[in-house]
């Protein structure tokens, strides 16, 4: 007998094949306790697209008519990130809210073990579904904490009914229902199901664009099963998002090794250790993008990772390591790939490590458009507007 | 009427021993095998040897497999499987699908033991890059090697001088569904990890484990003899993932006695995986109406005193068609349901919850159940001669 090394090669190409039932469903869950009375489950209830997820049930991904749930890093630090969101989803012809009553879901000092407990946790986060539900829009979520967070959140309901009594208490004095959506959708997922519509109204070339992806802890390693893994995307192997838009978009996605790796925010460290967040972001992740792969752009989708990976190569450019390289959401590379404004729209003026080599590579005139945003803030300066709104933007 | 054929489904450990068992009992069975050769999971897989001494197992297997198709009472078909269910226990109609198509077997009781598969790390699960990473492999192909005497990383052909193996890979894990342990991974991989440094003294060999389960006299047998003697390092902590590093491999977790993340180059890395009901396990319990657990192992209604028992009477589980069971386990629920099927056959099953209405000989009649009534214990004595007789046939 020879050694099995190619009956074990032969295993290994039988391609992928989905298990129906193979895994836990959530969504009976859902069901069966909506049969009993003991939850709402706010519906999919427009036009939805179906992707393929990490257990292999498609997920339903709605089209319009979205809920904002929106992230408290992204609006403080980088607001540029949220305006490409409703930006693109504008330029699709696509309704959504933008509500005034959604709150902080708490998540970040929850995992950095400084607040809360499962009760309180589980109160905010349906008071939020609460929230989309009165509106009729369906709920989507900007912040990958967010989104990782709900669906651990959902989980913990599901199965166990003392904390669901607990939080029935809680949104009985809110006048509220106890919903859960039939899926908790990130803002990545819509962005990956939309992203040929995206492609269609593409007006930028980002052929001449090499980007790393950096795909973001809090997606696809909390409640695993139900991220978006497409077969046509590095095998079914990692999650879909973001490479799946870049490469769609026509940019080259290149490889490098640390990219399982956390971008060094790490929740507890950019809280307690920041120089350790810091040296991680750079060291671990930047470094060895620029040594393996030398990108024009780090893609990634989610607030902490935006902003980490941004705003920490400046301490290691002080020191001369081989850092300098833009940090995008694939939101806001979109977003430019349809054409929208750099600073108006994408603000990146707001970025920290140089966008600006990037911006020549995809065509884009950096100079003329800060001379154009100058000129609006002018506007601003003598009064003729309060503030820019949406006709301002192209 | 009533028949007095067992039908054993399942031509691997847990199947010959019950086959074996009915067959030297004096009852004629029939064995379906979907395979066209008996010997189940350690033939298919190509296994070494047998945990927890490492006998070599293809001679093992066939002596089991000899002792069924010499005996003239025992009818093996291979390449068959049964396809569809009728009649009640005692004279039970199993349609079969086999190498001349479609046929049917009469029969009193019938023995399940269509055993496990190993849990696929996984296109899905995508568990430490098995599909992605040749050098990664699982406990089963690591078998396979030992089979050969030559143990090599898959990427080069080379032997490897650093190994680890990942524990409770598909096992004790709540978000796939497979919240139980299955039972033999400490072992085997102990048992791999001392013929790999047999096989290799200058191969480093580590154990990344949550706790490990060295059920009675592996403790001694195995997991002691890995340490003290072939220097098997074992190491309590969780790996979380296997990345690509040059040519080799990193394993990246926490060392949980020391608090501590840690990174390690290897060669190779083993996934202990676990097992899930096979796919005949799963067809079985369809085909023959019985109720699965939640984890789609045939469910042991009566369990604990007596686990063989299924939810339809006259039907018995075995082995790992009942959950994750170690070679001992198998072969002793084998003789188990073995002893149930004949029980059934010749009329001795005191029969369960149910209410059948009378039927022929070894069919108990209504009030049949824990107490046997007087039908019963007339059946009972029957079943004895018939016994006795049986015996006389064969001398």
């Amino acid at each position: 007998m020879t050694i099995p090394i190619e009956a074990l090669r032969q295993k290994k190409s039988t391609p992928y094949e989905h298990q129906p039932d193979r895994y836990p469903d959530f969504q009976d869950e859902l069901a069966e306790l909506e049969r009993a009375g003991e939850i709402v489950v706010q519906k999919i209830d427009g036009d939805y697209l179906e992707v393929p997820t990490k257990f292999g049930r498609p997920k339903r991904i709605q089209k319009g008519h979205l809920w904002h749930h929106k992230s408290c890093g992204q609006c403080g630090h980088i607001p540029g990130y949220s305006t490409s969101i409703f930006w693109v989803m504008r330029k699709l012809g696509y309704d959504y809210d933008d509500p005034k009553d959604q709150t902080s879901c708490t998540a970040w000092n929850y995992y950095a073990s400084a607040t809360s407990n499962a009760a309180a946790q589980a109160a905010v986060a349906v008071r939020n579904f609460a929230a989309a539900y009165e509106t009729g829009y369906f709920p989507l979520i900007h912040c990958g904490t967010s989104y990782g967070h709900y669906k651990e959140v959902r989980n913990e309901l599901l199965h166990h009914p003392e904390l669901r009594a607990d939080v029935r208490k809680v949104m009985d004095k809110l006048g509220k229902p106890l919903v859960l959506p039939e899926e908790i959708v990130h803002y990545s997922e819509w962005f990956y199901a939309m992203r040929h519509e995206i492609a269609a109204k593409q007006v930028v070339d980002m052929s001449n664009v090499a980007v790393t992806v950096h795909p973001a802890c809090h997606y696809y390693k909390l409640v695993e099963g139900d991220a978006i893994y497409d077969p046509d995307v590095y095998g079914g192997q990692r999650t879909a998002v973001v490479t799946g838009l870049a490469q769609t978009l026509g940019a080259e996605v290149r490889e490098y090794s640390t990219w399982f790796d956390c971008c060094g925010f790490g929740f507890r460290h950019i809280l307690v250790q920041r120089d350790f967040t810091r040296s991680f972001a750079t060291l671990r992740k930047i470094e060895r993008m620029k040594e393996e792969a030398d990108p024009d752009v780090v893609l990634t989708h989610d607030t902490g990772c935006v902003t980490t990976l941004d705003k920490s190569q400046f301490a290691a450019q002080a020191h001369d390591r081989n850092v300098g390289v833009a940090v995008l959401s694939e939101a806001q590379f979109a977003a430019l790939a349809m054409g929208a404004h750099p600073y108006k729209v994408c603000q990146l003026h707001w970025h920290s490590a140089n966008y600006k080599p990037m911006l020549e590579k995809m065509g884009i005139d950096h100079e003329k458009a800060w001379a154009e945003f100058q000129s609006d803030l002018k506007r601003l300066e003598n009064g003729e507007k309060r503030y820019l709104e949406w006709d301002d933007m192209d | 009427m009533a028949f007095d054929t067992v039908v054993v489904i399942g031509g691997g450990p847990g199947g010959l021993r019950a086959a074996r068992g009915i067959a030297e009992l004096g009852s004629p069975v029939v064995l379906l095998e979907q395979d066209e050769r008996l010997g189940g999971t350690p033939i298919r897989e190509n296994y070494a040897g047998l945990t927890p001494h490492a006998t070599p197992a293809e001679p093992l297997m066939n002596e089991m497999a000899e002792a069924v198709t010499s005996n003239p009472n025992a009818d093996v078909r291979l390449g068959t499987r049964p396809t569809a269910l009728s009649g009640e226990p005692g004279a039970f109609t199993l349609t079969v699908a086999g190498p001349d198509g479609e046929s049917q077997v009469e029969c009193g009781a019938i023995v399940v033991a269509t055993g496990f598969q190993h849990f696929d790390p996984g296109r899905e699960t995508q568990m430490y890059g098995y599909y992605e990473f040749d050098d990664v492999i699982a406990l089963q192909d690591l078998e396979a090697m030992l089979k050969v005497h030559e143990v090599v990383r898959p990427s080069n052909g080379e032997p490897p001088k650093q190994i680890c193996f990942v524990q409770c890979v598909g096992s004790r894990d709540r978000h796939i569904g497979n919240e139980y342990c299955s039972k033999v991974c400490c072992g085997v991989a102990s048992k791999e990890a001392i013929e790999v440094r047999q096989m290799l003294p200058d191969c480093k060999v580590f154990i990344f484990y949550i706790d490990m389960r060295m059920y009675g006299y592996w403790e001694n047998e195995i997991y002691w003899t890995a340490q003290e003697k072939h220097h098997v390092q074992y190491v309590k902590g969780v790996i979380t993932e296997v990345l690509p590093k040059g040519d080799g491999l990193i394993v990246r977790g926490e060392d949980t006695t020391m608090g501590r993340p840690m990174e390690l180059p290897m060669d190779m890395v083993v996934l202990s995986v676990g097992m899930e009901p096979s796919a005949g396990t799963r067809d079985a319990a369809r085909v023959l109406g019985i109720r699965p657990n939640r984890f789609g192992f045939v469910d042991a209604v009566k369990a604990p005193l007596d686990p063989v028992a299924t939810s339809k009477e006259g039907i018995y589980a075995c082995g790992a068609a009942l959950g994750p069971a170690d070679l001992e386990d198998t072969v002793s629920s084998a003789a188990n349901a073995a002893m149930h099927a004949v029980g059934v056959v010749r009329g001795q099953s005191r029969a369960g919850a149910g209410g059948r209405q009378p039927g022929g000989p070894g069919v108990p009649g209504p009030g049949a159940g824990r107490r046997p009534a007087r039908g019963a214990r007339g059946d009972r004595r029957g079943g004895r001669a018939q016994v006795a007789a049986d015996a006389g046939d064969r001398r």
